[in-house]
């Protein structure tokens, strides 16, 4: 059997470890299989051969673990080998450069995935939450794409069109059975329906920014005039010394990265340098960076010294800081001069701290988790979360949606409501797959007795 | 009819058409009038173009479909309005688009001037034998055989056997061999089909009893008239008058009724008190929930055991009472198909409001019968398995006069293309509802007997009845299916409305253009005088283009949108299993359909946007080769 539709790729971390996982898909699986370990026989699916590899020339290469998955029965559909040797790098790829001799090919990234989706093991939804689970960071992340993985996304489109052609049917009946024996033509009843639906999606919708915040993180600025303690704050947060800590104002000049995770959130935080009016040009051009920063930023951390004057911060800044993604960090009140900075930026919430004394830390972790949260529309109880392309799609299907309300309303002829209702089941259909039209007709049957 | 009747091997005609129901009338008649030498055989002269089940054609979609056969020069039109009783224009008070001539009609007459059409046209033969099996050679058909030991030759045949294949009908446990009450059942020709590979299965319908209209009492029932001005199936606009001869009176002269003069009623009535009862009461009597009954039967048309049981919460159903004619007592009643036994119908018919002293002429029954999946089938209507062998109507899953009718002219039409190497006709699904219907068949398949349904249309919009003959002229000048006279005045007609449709935007009323204020005020009544002039015909194709403009333009984008995929072909013979990563349930769908176009491979249930994409790739890298 040719193996050159055989896909190959290392599933582990590259470098040294305890065992590394080779990954192949493709028909060559089975035969493959039996010819590395050497055995007359093939090998029984799902179960775990220990062996010696011999390569293409019966050289022996390593210890390994070999299992094979059989057609059908696999992540991918095809048949796939699991082959796990010692995890050193040379012999890893001792064994990639056989199994290249052997006709396989290395797998293009995402492949493995993708090939489950063409062989309809998943749909986009799940194949998309793959990806999602595998750079997920935080224990929300991956509850969230095992259920989306598990096909929750799916599961509430199907539900949505099924209301949505459930309302159509409704429509339909009087457009194509004109002489049957309906209840009066009564639209308050779709017009009712087609205000929940749009409801809905659009809190579906809403929760991409949830979800875009669980996988992607939450990008954090601290801003500040020099010397106030940003640095500090990272280094209470992180617990550790990233930052460059000193008193000499301006000694963070470029901006410093570091995560923590605020609850379930993953927090990108950027020290930034200090606001102030710089007084030579590596200094502006710091300054001029944390601006740029600041407008791509989720959330800032707008922090002063309690014991100095309020700051004066740049409009460019503080146009993008509202109540709900700043919150304003008053350090230093172990300091004799420090004094309640309320008056300062009045509708934004204020924490009291003193990074010196370790104090206020864990309430200004507890305010800035309910600050995120509070902006944030969490998911229903079903726990359903969109990704960006979902909601796109749901956006396109909420607009038509409205348009076909407003038909509604204005008592329009129930045709035209029918031809945006169409546009928005075939928008919904892009999240998960097309709808046919015999689905509408079966709802129809089922709530109209029609038989003229 | 030509010059005699030709048999035996040596003697071939073009094109024969096997069966002489609805189909077989429009495809016999399509492909004479294309020039072709035709030969039309049936089982019995007697019954051609019979309505087996209700004496009326049109209603919403199919009265659509009329019309359009009308515009590719078909017969079904002008018959249906030369022979109807009662005409009625559903849902009048919708917009244009889903507006829909129905008309009741004369079951007898129908056939006559059916039979006497046939009879008249030049280049075809009717003969009266039965169809009992297909000659074929080296995968082609050659011939068919007949109960008469006589043997017919031709380039290309159609069949249009509707219900007979097989035929089984059922009033309870009773059972009866044939297509339709009174007539036989075509037993040989199914295994003619499955000696070629052609695969078949069961699908069930059935017809409601008929009883005696004097036995009726009107008393207490809703009387339905017709409508005062009859909306007609054909375009009288554009054609001669000579084409609309009645069948009382062919020649020069006169006589009998026009189209829409002394309509008769129908009536309105209800099942009783007591139908419930009885048929609940014998549901276990009824062919249909005993397990007499293998196929599979219309959503759209249950039998009133059907609609007792699952719609157990409905008290009454509604039955309408039509006439089957003026020179005939002998009623239809609608809305009560049944396979209950021949008593418990009795019991059931005079449980009916009005019913209460009816004698019954014939009974309900269900009628089970072999048909060939259209999947098995070109858009041409061509069999993918046997060449120059086409299909149209009840045996290819459908259900109704006007799709077999659709069907069989398409077919009439392909067979003679075939024969002489012309390109078929395939309509587009954003043409015509016969578009819709075909690439529905051939692409999707069906399990229940087909109805078309205007929501099957995904620009029914486009569709307003009276725009038939404009959206389809190219097609009826490109094939010849109408004569230049009548080309000529569609398309100036056309030009006229289009003329009618720029002056209105820019004209002005009221201090705004006549094209604004229609949009709100949506009445010819506003239409400037010199329009109001003009035939029904242009007034209502402006006065729709102009009032719905925003709505047609959408259409016509999203048309667009799609265009390029209907386009691109696939090869004949196209290895669906080579294309990497196409998933493998769609290759295996893909692969059993055998898509013409890109765009009809979208169109197969269980492929999806994301197959198609892949296949658009393969095929762009196919082309660089």
């Amino acid at each position: 059997m040719p193996a050159s539709d055989t896909i190959v790729a290392l599933s582990t971390p590259a470098g040294e470890s305890a065992i590394a996982v080779i990954r192949l898909s493709g028909c060559a699986c089975p035969e493959l299989g039996q010819s590395i370990l050497g055995r007359q026989s093939g090998l029984k699916a799902r179960h775990a051969y220990f062996g010696i590899y011999l390569d293409i020339k019966g050289k022996r290469i390593d210890d390994c673990v070999v299992t094979l998955y059989e057609a059908g029965k696999s992540f991918t559909g095809e048949a796939m080998l699991e082959i796990a040797p010692h995890g050193n790098p040379l012999i890893v790829q001792k064994i990639m450069e056989d199994l290249m001799a052997r006709g396989c090919r290395p797998a293009e990234p995402g492949e493995f995935t993708r090939t489950a989706f063409m062989n309809g093991k998943m749909d986009l939804s799940q194949a998309e939450a793959v990806s999602d689970l595998i750079r997920a960071r935080s224990d929300k992340s991956i509850e969230v794409a095992q259920r989306q993985l598990h096909g929750s996304v799916g599961r509430k489109m199907s539900e949505l069109t099924d209301r949505l052609l459930s309302v159509m049917a409704h429509l339909e009946a009087y457009i194509d059975f004109p002489e049957e024996d309906l209840p009066d033509e009564n639209q308050s009843g779709p017009a009712m329906d087609l205000r929940k639906l749009i409801n809905e999606i659009n809190e579906l919708i809403e929760t991409q920014h949830y979800s875009a915040l669980l996988h992607e993180g939450i990008k954090t600025l601290i801003v500040g005039e020099p010397n106030v303690g940003k640095s500090s704050l990272i280094n209470a947060l992180t617990g550790s010394d990233r930052s460059i800590v000193s008193d000499i104002p301006g000694t963070t000049r470029d901006y410093v990265s570091a995560f923590l995770m605020i609850g379930p959130w993953r927090i990108e935080i950027l020290d930034t340098a200090g606001l102030h009016e710089a007084v030579d040009v590596i200094e502006q051009l710091g300054i001029n960076h944390t601006i740029e920063q600041a407008e791509t930023a989720d959330f800032f951390l707008l922090m002063l010294d309690s014991s100095g004057d309020s700051p004066t911060l740049p409009a460019e800044l503080l146009a993008r800081t509202t109540a709900e993604n700043t919150i304003v960090v008053e350090n230093k009140i172990d300091l004799t001069g420090s004094v309640s900075h309320d008056a300062f930026m009045p509708d934004f919430k204020h924490a009291r701290v003193s990074l010196l004394e370790r104090e206020g830390i864990s309430e200004l972790r507890q305010q800035w988790q309910a600050s995120i949260e509070a902006g944030l529309k969490q998911p229903n109880a079903d726990g359903v979360v969109v990704n960006a392309r979902h909601a796109a799609a749901l956006g396109d299907a909420r607009d038509a949606l409205e348009l076909a309300a407003d038909k509604l309303k204005n008592l329009e002829l129930s045709e035209l409501v029918a031809a945006d209702l169409r546009d928005a089941v075939e928008f919904i259909g892009r999240v998960v797959g097309k709808v046919d039209n015999e689905r509408m007709l079966d709802s129809l049957f089922k709530q109209f007795c029609i038989g003229k | 009819m030509s010059g005699g009747l030709k048999f035996g091997p040596n003697q071939p005609y073009d094109v024969i058409i096997c069966g002489a129901g609805h189909a077989g009338c429009e495809a016999a008649l399509a492909a004479s009038r294309l020039g072709a030498d035709v030969l039309m055989l049936t089982g019995n002269l007697d019954t051609i173009a019979q309505m087996s089940c209700n004496p009326a054609i049109g209603g919403q979609a199919k009265g659509h479909m009329v019309r359009e056969i009308d515009a590719l020069g078909g017969e079904m039109a002008i018959n249906a309005d030369t022979t109807a009783i009662q005409f009625r224009l559903l849902n009048a008070s919708k917009g244009p688009a889903v507006q829909a001539p129905r008309a009741q009609c004369d079951k007898k007459a129908y056939q006559y001037r059916m039979k006497h059409v046939l009879e008249l046209q030049d280049n075809l033969d009717l003969f009266q034998a039965m169809v009992q099996g297909l000659i074929y050679e080296d995968g082609r058909v050659v011939g068919v055989s007949t109960n008469l030991d006589v043997e017919f030759y031709a380039k290309s045949v159609v069949v249009t056997t509707g219900t007979f294949l097989r035929g089984l009908m059922h009033v309870g446990k009773n059972k009866n061999e044939g297509g339709r009450m009174g007539d036989f059942s075509a037993k040989g020709l199914s295994g003619s089909f499955l000696e070629a590979g052609i695969e078949l299965e069961r699908l069930k319908t059935g017809t409601p009893a008929r009883i005696l209209g004097s036995s009726i009492d009107f008393t207490n029932l809703e009387e339905q008239l017709g409508d005062e001005e009859p909306t007609l199936f054909a375009f009288y606009d554009t054609r001669e008058e000579q084409d609309l001869f009645h069948v009382e009176h062919f020649g020069q002269e006169k006589l009998g009724w026009a189209p829409g003069e002394k309509q008769v009623s129908c009536w309105m009535t209800y099942t009783g008190e007591k139908t419930r009862e009885v048929v609940q009461d014998n549901l276990h009597l009824s062919a249909m929930y005993s397990g007499e009954i293998e196929g599979t039967g219309p959503r759209y048309c249950p039998s009133i055991e059907d609609k007792f049981v699952r719609f157990s919460d409905k008290d009454r159903h509604m039955l309408f009472l039509e006439p089957e004619g003026r020179n005939t007592n002998e009623w239809y009643i609608n809305g009560l198909s049944t396979s209950l036994p021949f008593e418990v119908q009795l019991d059931l018919l005079r449980s009916i409001d009005g019913l209460e002293k009816v004698h019954m002429l014939r009974p309900a029954y269900a009628v089970e019968y072999d048909f060939a999946p259209p999947t098995q089938l070109f858009p041409s209507l061509e069999s993918k398995k046997v060449e120059n062998l086409f299909f149209a109507g009840q045996i290819n899953g459908t259900s109704g006069y006007e799709e077999a009718a659709g069907q069989g002219l398409i077919a009439g039409v392909n067979a003679v293309q075939k024969v002489r190497g012309g390109e078929p006709l395939i309509l587009k699904r954003h043409e015509a509802y016969l578009g819709v219907l075909i690439d529905d068949l051939v692409t999707k398949g069906t399990n229940e007997p087909y109805r078309m349904f205007s929501s099957r249309a995904e620009h029914r919009l486009l569709f307003n009845h009276p725009s038939a003959e404009l959206r389809l002229v190219e097609h009826s000048d490109r094939l010849q299916l109408i004569d230049g006279q009548r080309v000529a005045k569609i398309k100036a007609k056309s030009e006229k409305i289009l003329s009618w449709v720029d002056r209105l935007e820019v004209e002005r009323t009221r201090g705004e253009s006549y094209a604004l204020h229609l949009r709100r005020s949506r009445s010819q009544e506003d239409f400037p005088d010199e329009l109001k002039t003009e035939t029904r015909e242009v007034r209502d194709e402006v006065h729709y283009r102009v009032v719905f403009k925003g709505y047609l333009e959408r259409e016509l984008k999203q048309i667009e949108k799609m265009r390029h995929i209907d386009h691109i072909r696939l090869p004949e013979g196209f290895d669906f299993g080579k294309v990497k990563g196409l998933r493998s349930e769609s290759a295996e769908k893909l692969k059993k359909i055998a898509p013409l176009t890109l765009g009809q491979a979208s169109r197969i249930s269980g492929v999806n946007p994301a197959d198609i994409s892949i296949l658009m790739v393969f095929l762009e890298a196919a082309s660089r080769k």
